[in-house]
């Protein structure tokens, strides 16, 4: 008994004093941090010497070691920066940049997007505000991106993040195998029932390809077949996703009005025409039974398995042509698309998809936002995004560039992506081409009345987890028509329909108050 | 006072416990102070002591809705498979490859069936697709066999079986190690003698090997249950994914949680479900270490 005592006693003794150290280990980080990180200049307009720790997703590109000596030597004499960059690949993004925030270990620039947890963790205090900081120091940052990106992409009227884009809409394409259509004797894809055309014409006459892939996965669910239908020009009333659950048409809005709709109220009668087609396809196995087991699109779609793919960009990426092509040189993927490109027909919030931040903790700030400025001017944005000129690439005119080799990959997205200064690669077809530019012009589309806006998710935030997790039963099911729309719908409204509600609710009086305040 | 006098009598021996016992603490003890954050609006800016208190509203999003009901179901039946077929399938092949007369026969199936443990779920995964894909092998077999094809991916019924078999495929060699160390050890005296009186092979199973390894058995048992309210993250999800098509019988608590709380980032919500799993997994491995200790005393845990 007496023994048991002091065994506690001990075990107690020997917490406290690891946390102690713990604590004490802690305070430590804090100590080099402290060293002159202030603008302070020392003579010649050369500032003291800074080591910015930045953070951002993707693989490390192989020449990359050789351009950042290049940019280090090229500030020596003014900013005097130095440069130690993590990469984070994708898989492990979300979970490593929280860590990170929430730890308080000093970075001084990190990547962070609305599909990441830009909102969380703005709410959650880790980022510095930049409207100041970029007054003062970040002229061309500003100058590179226009208005109504700044405008559009501000939290609470507040500058918390660097807006990385050039685009105003995302592109949507069906990838379409060329030489298979080529094969069955059918004319280029004009309209979404030519590629239900195509889509048949593989089922019939090729046993072994499947004709459509969509994605099945909940963490993709805009890319079920159902839902990805509105993208296209026959989706008049501009049926979106409300702000609060940015993939999901259940709760909606439509026309541009600032209302909120919702689904288990009155069934959307697109929405219901698009499920119901989605069903058809299933159960005439032109989407792939396997819909809801495969995880990346890409994998069967570059192995040749695979007839239409949805993807989120113009033009068909090099690497998966070129897998493609590696398996079957006589195999190639065309991009089709059916948005509406009139003018105006398509609404843009202008929010953009990447973005970079400086956290509350950085000892660094003025220093990253000057870093910045000075890779938003020309020849720096040249070299930090397509690497060493004559080795990694080639200017084609002002604005377009050829790749030269591989060692360099292209991912200005992660830090300094802007419209003004974005090479267009002269390798890439026409069409795509054009498409960019198109998405690129804000003048083509029409603001969304709820651009700018963010919600405040903290009211409703056990009724936003307990529906996630019910949508994410049914959502894709139900969209890849995998199972009986009218059975499944009627089990996922009488789980959720009062949570959605209770969100509906919430949403609509915090934008009726934004609408009043603009 | 003992303690102490205990304590410096005996210092050299209880130095040996000091690395084992600031891991505990590191890994172990001072973590539990995380719980803490189940019961706040948790900020890491704020940090655990500077964060509001809330209560019990981090519980509401699990406990509200009605599944938390079927994911704990589905956690413990599945975790319960797993046990029964994972120890049971181990000890056989424990006691099959002990039995097998060549060495180099034991050598090799040793290491084979050790090989899957190797494997990462994602890599299972893939395997599993190919295998069995509505246009993969085993629905090919079939087809040539004359049968219809299984719709394997599209049906919620047959997956706490497939589960269990993978499970197996994947652990059973690594177990089955431990189970041949603690065969190894047991005397060859108790053998010969058996053979003089005229035991068969499979009584000298049943009599002897097996009630002599019997408490590694059990051990192995309990430290199982005590985490048999945690799902296997890492091969539900990497196996199932986000196929809700096969969540009524595969959906544990873990991703569950995961999945309501992966767009939130929530801590607190994602605490106080650690904490739910913690206090039922303490509360079963009581219980079996009561009953282990009212049927065997000799093999209970503490």
């Amino acid at each position: 008994m007496n023994i048991r005592k002091g065994m506690a006693g001990t075990l107690a003794l020997l917490l406290t004093t690891s946390m102690l150290a713990a604590c004490s280990s802690n305070g430590g980080t804090d100590a080099p941090a402290a060293s002159p990180g202030s603008t302070a200049a020392t003579q010649e307009g050369k500032l003291d010497p800074v080591t910015l720790k930045i953070m951002i997703p993707g693989d490390r590109p192989r020449d990359f070691d050789a351009v950042i000596a290049e940019a280090e030597k090229r500030m020596a004499d003014s900013l005097n920066v130095k440069l130690d960059v993590v990469f984070v690949p994708f898989a492990d993004l979300a979970q490593k940049t929280q860590v990170t925030l929430s730890s308080g270990e000093p970075i001084d620039l990190i990547f962070d997007a609305p599909w990441l947890h830009i909102t969380q963790q703005i709410a959650a205090g880790s980022y510095a505000q930049l409207d100041d900081l970029l007054q003062q120091y970040g002229p061309n940052i500003l100058k590179n991106r226009p208005q109504e990106m700044w405008d559009a992409n501000k939290f609470d009227d507040k500058i918390m993040a660097i807006p990385n884009g050039v685009t105003f809409v995302q592109g949507r394409v069906y990838y379409v195998r060329k030489d298979l259509r080529e094969q069955l004797g059918i004319a280029p894809i004009e309209t979404y029932d030519d590629l239900i055309k195509f889509a048949y014409a593989v089922k019939e006459n090729m046993p072994d390809i499947v004709p459509l892939l969509p994605s099945g996965q909940d963490v993709s669910k805009g890319l079920s077949e159902g839902a990805y239908r509105r993208y296209w020009k026959e989706n008049v009333d501009n049926v979106m996703p409300s702000p609060v659950l940015p993939e999901s048409l259940v709760l909606y809005t439509k026309n541009n009005d600032g209302k909120i709709y919702n689904l288990f109220e009155e069934m959307e009668p697109s929405v219901w025409s698009w499920i119901e087609n989605s069903r058809k396809l299933y159960q005439d196995q032109i989407i792939s039974q396997d819909v809801l087991a495969i995880k990346e699109l890409l994998e069967p779609a570059k192995q040749g398995r695979v007839a239409i793919i949805p993807s989120n960009e113009f033009g068909v990426g090099t690497d998966t042509q070129q897998a493609l092509k590696s398996v079957n040189p006589e195999a190639e993927f065309e991009a089709v698309t059916f948005m509406n490109e009139e003018k105006g027909a398509i609404l843009t919030n202008a929010l953009q998809y990447n973005f970079i931040s400086v956290p509350a903790v950085s000892k660094n700030k003025e220093r990253a936002i000057q870093f910045l400025d000075w890779a938003n001017q020309k020849e720096n944005y040249d070299l930090l995004a397509y690497g060493i000129e004559g080795t990694n690439w080639e200017a084609v005119g002002d604005n377009q560039y050829k790749v030269l080799g591989d060692g360099y990959a292209w991912f200005p997205y992660a830090w300094i992506w802007n419209p003004t200064l974005d090479r267009q690669d002269a390798a890439q077809d026409e069409e795509t081409s054009r498409l960019d530019a198109w998405s690129a012009d804000v003048g083509n589309f029409t603001m969304d009345v709820l651009a700018g806006f963010t919600f405040d998710s903290a009211p409703v935030v056990n009724e936003i987890s307990q529906y996630v997790s019910i949508e994410a039963k049914y959502y894709t099911a139900i969209f890849n028509g995998v199972v009986d729309p009218d059975d499944y719908w009627n089990r996922f409204k009488a789980e959720a329909a009062p949570l959605a509600k209770k969100i509906q609710t919430e949403l609509q009086s915090q934008i009726d108050a934004f609408l009043v305040s603009r | 006072m003992g303690f102490i006098r205990e304590l410096t009598k005996n210092r050299q021996l209880y130095a040996l416990a000091i690395p084992g016992i600031i891991f505990l603490a590191l890994f172990s003890y001072i973590p539990m102070v995380g719980h803490l954050i189940a019961f706040q609006r948790f900020q890491p800016v704020k940090g655990i002591w500077g964060s509001d208190w809330s209560g019990l509203a981090n519980f509401e999003f699990f406990f509200g809705g009605q599944d938390w009901l079927r994911v704990t179901f589905n956690t413990v039946y599945l975790n319960a498979l797993f046990l029964v077929f994972g120890i049971g399938a181990a000890l056989l092949l424990a006691i099959f490859i002990n039995e097998a007369g060549s060495v180099l026969l034991r050598k090799l199936s040793q290491s084979l069936i050790f090989l899957p443990y190797f494997i990462s779920w994602l890599v299972v995964s893939l395997m599993m697709l190919a295998f069995m894909s509505s246009d993969g092998l085993l629905n090919d077999w079939l087809g040539r066999l004359g049968l219809e094809g299984v719709n394997w991916y599209q049906n919620a019924k047959l997956w706490p079986f497939i589960l269990t078999v993978v499970y197996v495929w994947k652990f059973s060699g690594y177990y089955s190690i431990i189970f041949m160390a603690a065969i190894v050890g047991i005397s060859n005296d108790y053998y010969e003698s058996a053979r003089i009186d005229g035991a068969t092979r499979l009584q000298q199973i049943v009599y002897i090997t097996i009630p002599s390894i019997r408490s590694v058995i059990v051990v192995l048992t309990l430290l199982g249950v005590g985490r048999i309210f945690f799902g296997d993250f890492g091969m539900i999800y990497g196996i199932i994914g986000d196929n809700s098509i096969l969540y009524p019988t595969t959906d544990v608590i873990d991703t569950y949680s995961f999945r309501a709380l992966r767009q939130l980032g929530n801590f607190g919500m994602s605490s106080a479900v650690v904490v739910y799993q913690s206090i039922m997994g303490l509360a079963t491995i009581l219980l079996f270490n009561r009953l282990a200790r009212r049927i065997d005393p000799d093999s209970k845990l503490f």
